[in-house]
């Protein structure tokens, strides 16, 4: 009962990140791109049946699920060096292979359609597992199968494995420049809805902070795709390091989450990585004592979300909580000290309607994989300042919606039709409950929140209320 | 040529110097009268004896023929001149010269003065390849001898009887014998006074001994005495008569009964007395009470010397030898040896007393008194036997009652001596009553023999089991330590024949007699002998220590490598102390719901299989078998009411050797490490669990967003209750657990190992192991001084655990009235208005859940204040822990600084606000419904 995790990678962007997923995961287990065990990857002393299952005594296969409605990608993966790492049976196409046109509501429609065979999928993946702890969606949440689809298998998940944990690694759209994706705003808004409700835990990958730490600390002027996702798959092999290499604690993905969430609904986590680099150079020497480390996972610059709070409102986000997961060799006596000095230097804002702190977990390197940093760290925080992002995402949202533009599209799909736009507006005030939420722990009130909230919930029963059918056969 | 200008010159001076002037062929003056007087004397002062012959004979000489004298002086003078012998006196020649003159003037000799002076001089001239060099002697004996003639010539005129000079006495001797040649012509001339003889003899004796050569006629060696000798001579031939007048027995027998006593045997006038418990000479005989005290003392050699042959036979013949022991022996043995030393001065001695010294005889034939042997020189010769004797004497009441290492011991506490005499001998007797001793430790180091069979060695062996061989097989005995061993280096001998008992018992291990066999090498010749000796501390130092190291070092490797201490270790962390985390995980998940059951039904059997499943499940499955085989499940002993959790346990079993290092004592608190940290991850693994039921997709955390209302307001708030409350214990465990990992765990375990890498012997592992195992302990609050602590701890625990239920009761009951609300929506949906259904829907949530959200809110409420207390008693009580660091605990657990401000005045008002909301809601709730 090794608490397997099966990982679907929805959409373009889902299976590009997902593929860089594997190949570091392959790396860090001595595991080949034919999917056999290297000769000297014996004694590693890790744990390889979370994402692998053995098909053979040496041949490890990951528990992945390959789901596009295009085969642009999952082609370009199928004709790689990795194409026998892969179960084909786990890779599915729309026969149709003509995508989702960037319309959460085709993905989402076509994800209804093929509900039966995905699921199908699934259910042998997970009649496979000893005892499944979850699943890991990987997608973006501008496009259309990412988002579309994913959101609609976010729900099938919730509705048939409601007691396995739901993880996403969501990759948000980059908003500093113009997308080719107009409709990027209704998209993101939709998907985050059911981010908000049917996901246990949200890893959010800004692609404008990503880029960002592409040009600023990379010094990349245009970084591409492929770079942005080697950030990515980084963050995600580094944040699973803990149920990879067992330890004392941290072993299991309930456990590493359920400290980070105290509340349900604050489940969107930012990520923070040093030392960062990109394949091309690794040879960066820089400081790399656990103090070292953790103040720089403090920084701004490091965390791969942006923050468009203004300053004062800055100065007000505080910490949920915060997971530094450290790999290499780390001298455990050495953590006490860093957290000394970051509590001293008040390097953190911490919630005040609770206990909080650092936790560090301390994690093995893989010894397979050549560094040139002797230390590593990755943070996951619940942070407050997320809810920027989402009223961004808000705000984008209303100014196409104002002026009505490019709904035609969604219209074209049953849940949209008749005109009934009530799940944009339903998902609007979902993802402003939530960014309200975030606020609230701003505040040492945070516990009394929601009783305020009760005299103005009595006075809108009657608009809810509306709302309501509509939803209903959705779920 | 030259020489008989000398002679001539010579001649010349013995002519001037000599105060009687009846001149052969050299120069004249004197006068007759002293010449005549001169004779007188020289027949009194002459001996008779032939050999005393030379004695009186330059008086004589010059007295009868005063030519012959001149002549002789004359060829005396020669002689010295030709001799090379050098004179004890310091010699100077001018002072001679002056006083020679001197006394010529005196005598109204000037002409002679004068002619001396020149002749002196002219003698003084002779230089050159024949100079003489013994001019100052030539004059001194010349001075000599005309003074003798000179006073004595005034004694005669005084007092007729010169045996009252005896000062006068050496002078006479000292004259001039003839000279080989001479020797029959000379002896015409002795005819010397009965009444000197006493003088003479005991002159004689005393010269003979000094000078028994010059006995000798024909050795013609001229004897000078210093005028200071005469005196005690004198003494002591005055005493001796005094001596002979008061004593009935002579000293000869004394002598001789002496040295019969001094062997322990009674002899005829001196005897052993009980009552005053010495030899003393028979009360009835009169003897001088110096005589008496002398002889006492004399005897208490033979005191001593009883002594010391009855312990010897006691010992060695009569006492059983388990009493006396091989270093006892040596210690006879010694002493016989000593013994035998004695004995051989004891013949000499008694072979002196029969066989008199032949010139003792005095001149008139009869014996003489005094023998060889005086008591006086017996006492000398006794001198140094009797420190030995006595000291052996006290050796031997001192070790009656001693035995081996004792004994050696008590025997070196007498060697701290300054005197050199007493400590070489003491040395040499040491170094045989060691020999045994110091074979013992040689065995001991080198193969772990103890060969000692009457309980000598300080090191004792005891039968005992195996695992129990290392710390309780072998002691020190402290009383059979000598105290030359340091403490220590015994500690090392110790250490080292039990490193090689345990070798040789508990790892059937062959490997250590190379170790052994390279340490002797390597130590040296004079070890590998066996040779050791008392005195050779550093010898036996270096050796010890050489076979301790490499015995030491095996000792650790094959503890390493054969039985893989560090494996071992490391397994007990991994497993015992929750290390493999993911295996701990499963078994967790698997014994869980076995372990809800009351502890007497739980089958063990059962369990070992549920073992076995986490095992294959997990990362567990790749390590040694060896390791996995040892892994098992344990049921603690319970009582009624116990439930599994409360009983179960892993166990990890060691073999032989290793049992030495994880005892049963030490197997004991790991196994409390294990609970503790097993009830720490049960609480960890039910707060993941709470987590779980209210986890962010499930659907009644949707029920509170999508459900606005008084109801679904009330749950709201009743479920944030839940939230935060599970936040904050899930915040405590998981800071707990951090501290236990890093504070507690691992920095003792990377101490531990630093430790490991320093231990040079097992003592040192065992210590360091210990030292790991009990900072465990007290830094996991499992010590003694923490046991109120601990109980909060346990408190709090089961709080949680409480909690718990309540959370999964109040989850699945909020489940239960959504699904059932679900249903009636979706019913509803079908045939229903959308308006009429909702209004409905909120009424049949309210309707369910009302009563039990008051009762579920209260419950919360009275488990939250519960855990509050508690959980601020706890951290309160942190820093009053002085023993520990437990500052890291509380600096974890307060990191936020959350529970300082609440503390801060807050903490009152801060709960009551808390709770308040939930009461006033149910009233207001309540009049809704109603």
């Amino acid at each position: 009962m090794p608490r397997e995790i099966i990982t679907l990678q929805v959409g373009q962007c889902g299976n590009q990140i997902g593929m860089e997923f594997w190949k570091q995961l392959c790396l860090e287990h001595g595991i080949s791109k034919e999917g056999i065990l290297e000769d000297f990857a014996t004694q590693g002393g890790d744990r390889k049946d979370v994402f692998f299952y053995q098909a053979d005594d040496e041949h490890y296969i990951p528990r992945a699920l390959l789901i596009d409605l295009e085969p642009r990608v999952i082609n370009s993966i199928q004709n790689s060096e990795y194409r026998n790492l892969y179960n084909h049976e786990n890779v599915f196409v729309a026969d149709h292979g003509g995508g989702a046109g960037n319309n959460w509501a085709s993905g989402y429609h076509q994800g209804e359609q093929v509900e039966e065979d995905i699921m199908d999928m699934i259910d042998r993946e997970a009649d496979g597992s000893d005892s499944l702890e979850g699943f890991v969606l990987c997608h973006s949440i501008a496009g259309g199968t990412g988002s579309g689809m994913g959101s609609y298998l976010l729900e099938a998940l919730n509705d048939r494995y409601s007691k396995k944990l739901v993880q996403t690694y969501s990759v948000f759209p980059n908003q500093m420049e113009t997308s080719d994706v107009v409709v990027q705003p209704y998209n993101s808004l939709l998907t985050l809805k059911r981010l908000t409700l049917n996901a246990d835990c949200v890893v959010v990958l800004d692609n404008t902070a990503l880029n960002r730490i592409a040009v600023d600390r990379l010094h990349i002027p245009n970084p591409t795709f492929a770079q942005t996702n080697s950030l990515v798959s980084t963050v995600m092999s580094a944040s699973t390091t803990t149920l990879r290499y067992p330890g004392y604690m941290n072993n299991d993905l309930v456990g590493l989450v359920a400290s980070l969430i105290p509340t349900p609904r604050c489940h969107f986590l930012m990520t923070g990585y040093t030392p960062l680099t990109v394949e091309r150079q690794a040879n960066a020497i820089r400081k790399t004592t656990v103090l070292d480390v953790m103040r720089r996972l403090l920084q701004a610059k490091n965390i791969m979300v942006s923050s468009y709070a203004r300053t004062k409102e800055a100065s007000q986000a505080k910490y949920i909580s915060i997971l530094n997961i450290i790999q290499g060799e780390v001298d455990p006596t050495q953590v006490h000290k860093s957290l000394q000095r970051i509590r001293e230097r008040k390097l953190a804002n911490f919630i005040e309607w609770g206990p909080a702190s650092i936790q560090v977990a301390l994690s093995r390197k893989s010894p397979y994989v050549q560094t040139a940093h002797r230390v590593s760290g990755l943070m996951l925080a619940s942070h407050t300042s997320i809810r920027h992002l989402f009223s961004k995402c808000i705000s984008q949202y209303e100014k196409l919606r104002k002026k009505q533009a490019f709904l035609d599209n969604y219209r074209k799909f049953p849940m949209f039709a008749d005109n009934d736009l009530s799940e944009f507006d339903e998902s609007r005030e979902i993802v402003q409950n939530l960014v309200d939420e975030y606020k609230a722990c701003e505040s040492a009130d945070y516990i009394k929140w929601g009783m305020e909230d009760r005299g103005k919930a009595m006075t809108s029963e009657g608009n809810v209320s509306g709302t309501l059918d509509s939803r209903v056969p959705a779920l | 040529m030259e020489g008989d200008v000398v002679s001539d010159l010579v001649r010349q001076l013995v002519v001037r110097i000599f105060p009687v002037v009846n001149r052969g062929g050299g120069g004249g003056g004197g006068g007759e009268e002293k010449n005549s007087s001169s004779n007188v004397v020289s027949s009194n002062g002459s001996s008779g004896q032939p050999l005393r012959k030379g004695s009186g004979a330059a008086a004589a000489a010059a007295a009868v023929v005063s030519e012959s004298i001149v002549d002789r002086a004359h060829r005396y003078a020669m002689r010295i001149i030709g001799s090379r012998i050098s004179p004890s006196l310091a010699n100077d020649e001018g002072a001679m010269a002056e006083a020679i003159k001197r006394q010529l003037v005196q005598e109204n000799r000037s002409s002679d003065a004068l002619t001396f002076a020149d002749l002196h001089r002219r003698l003084s001239l002779q230089s050159g390849p024949g100079s003489l060099e013994n001019r100052w002697s030539l004059l001194y004996l010349l001075r000599a001898i005309s003074d003798d003639q000179r006073r004595e010539r005034a004694e005669t005129r005084g007092t007729a009887f010169p045996y009252t000079s005896t000062l006068s006495a050496p002078a006479v001797r000292g004259g001039l014998p003839a000279l080989p040649e001479n020797v029959s012509r000379s002896n015409n001339f002795f005819s010397l006074g009965e009444q000197q003889t006493p003088t003479a003899a005991a002159a004689g004796e005393l010269h003979s001994q000094q000078h028994s050569q010059a006995i000798e006629p024909s050795s013609g060696v001229l004897i000078l005495s210093k005028d200071d000798g005469d005196v005690r001579a004198a003494a002591v031939a005055e005493y001796v008569e005094i001596h002979q007048t008061e004593t009935e027995v002579t000293e000869m027998a004394l002598v001789r009964d002496i040295v019969y006593a001094c062997q322990g045997i009674d002899g005829k006038y001196v005897k052993f007395n009980k009552d005053a418990d010495g030899f003393l000479i028979e009360e009835t005989l009169r003897v001088p009470r110096a005589t008496r005290t002398l002889v006492r003392r004399l005897c208490e050699v033979g005191w001593l010397f009883q002594r010391v042959k009855n312990h010897i036979s006691e010992s060695l013949e009569d006492g059983p030898l388990e009493a006396i022991g091989t270093v006892g022996q040596a210690f006879c043995a010694a002493l016989q040896e000593e013994l035998s030393d004695y004995y051989r001065l004891m013949a000499v001695l008694e072979g002196q007393v029969h066989n008199p010294v032949p010139f003792m005889l005095t001149s008139d034939g009869m014996k003489s008194t005094g023998s060889y042997l005086s008591l006086r020189r017996l006492s000398v010769w006794l001198a140094e036997p009797l420190v030995r004797m006595r000291l052996m004497a006290v050796l031997v009441d001192d070790c009656k009652t001693l035995r081996g290492g004792a004994m050696a011991g008590a025997i070196h506490m007498h060697a701290q001596h300054g005197d050199p005499l007493v400590r070489t001998f003491l040395r040499r007797l040491l170094r045989q009553v060691c020999s045994p001793l110091f074979e013992m430790v040689r065995r001991w180091v080198l193969e772990g023999e103890v060969d000692d069979y009457y309980g000598e060695f300080f090191v004792v062996a005891q039968a005992v089991k195996a695992e129990l061989l290392w710390r309780e097989g072998y002691q020190l005995q402290t009383a059979m330590l000598p105290s030359f061993i340091p403490e220590p280096l015994a500690q090392r001998i110790l250490r080292t024949g039990k490193s090689i008992n345990f070798l040789r018992v508990c790892c059937s291990d062959q490997g250590w007699a190379q170790s052994a066999a390279d340490a002797v090498a390597a130590a040296g010749a004079s070890a590998s002998g066996g040779s050791l000796g008392y005195g050779e501390t550093e010898a036996l130092e270096a050796l010890v220590v050489e076979a301790a190291g490499r015995i030491d070092k095996h000792l650790i490797q094959i503890m390493y490598n054969r039985y893989r201490f560090r494996d071992h270790c490391l397994a007990i962390k991994r497993y015992l102390l929750l290390g493999q985390g993911d295996f701990i995980q499963y078994l967790m998940d698997l014994v869980g719901p076995e372990l809800v059951m009351p502890a007497n039904t739980l089958s063990s059997f059962k369990l070992s299989g549920t073992l076995e499943s986490a095992v294959r499940a997990s990362n567990a499955q790749y390590d040694d078998s060896d390791v996995l085989d040892r892994l098992r499940v344990r049921m603690m002993p319970h009582s009624d009411g116990d439930r599994g959790w409360d009983v179960f346990s892993l166990d990890y079993s060691v073999r032989d050797p290793l049992t030495t290092l994880f005892t049963e004592e030490v197997m004991g608190k790991y196994l409390k490490i294990f609970n503790f940290l097993w009830r720490l991850k049960r609480v960890e693994h039910a707060l993941s669990a709470t987590w779980q039921t209210m986890k962010p997709n499930c659907a009644i955390a949707r029920l509170s967003l999508n459900e606005e209302g008084g109801g679904q307001s009330q749950l709201t708030v009743v479920l944030r209750r839940c939230q935060t409350l599970r936040n904050e214990m899930n915040h405590f465990v998981t800071n707990l657990q951090y501290y236990i990992m890093f504070e507690v765990l691992e920095y003792s375990w990377a101490n531990f190992l630093e430790e490991m890498e320093e231990a040079h012997d097992l003592d040192e592992l065992i210590a360091a192991h210990d030292k790991y195992l009990g900072s465990i302990l007290e830094k996991a609050l499992l010590g003694e001084r923490s046991q109120l602590l601990c109980k909060t701890l346990f408190a709090l625990f089961d709080l949680i655990l409480r909690f718990r239920g309540l959370a999964d009761r109040l989850y699945e009951n909020a489940r239960e009235v959504q699904a059932r609300s679900d249903i009636a929506l979706r019913e509803k949906a079908k045939r229903d208005a959308p308006k009429a259904r909702d209004g409905q829907r909120r009424l049949s949530t309210a309707h369910l859940s009302g009563d039990f959200l008051g009762s579920m809110g209260e419950e919360m409420d009275g488990l939250a204040v519960e855990y509050s207390s508690l959980l601020e008693g706890f951290i309160a009580q942190l820093p009053a822990q002085q023993h520990v660091d437990l500052k890291f605990l509380s600096f974890r657990l307060d990191f936020s600084e959350f529970y300082t401000q609440q503390h801060m005045g807050m903490s009152t008002s801060h709960l009551r606000i808390l709770r308040n909301p939930l009461k006033n809601t149910r009233p207001s709730w309540e009049k809704k419904c109603g």
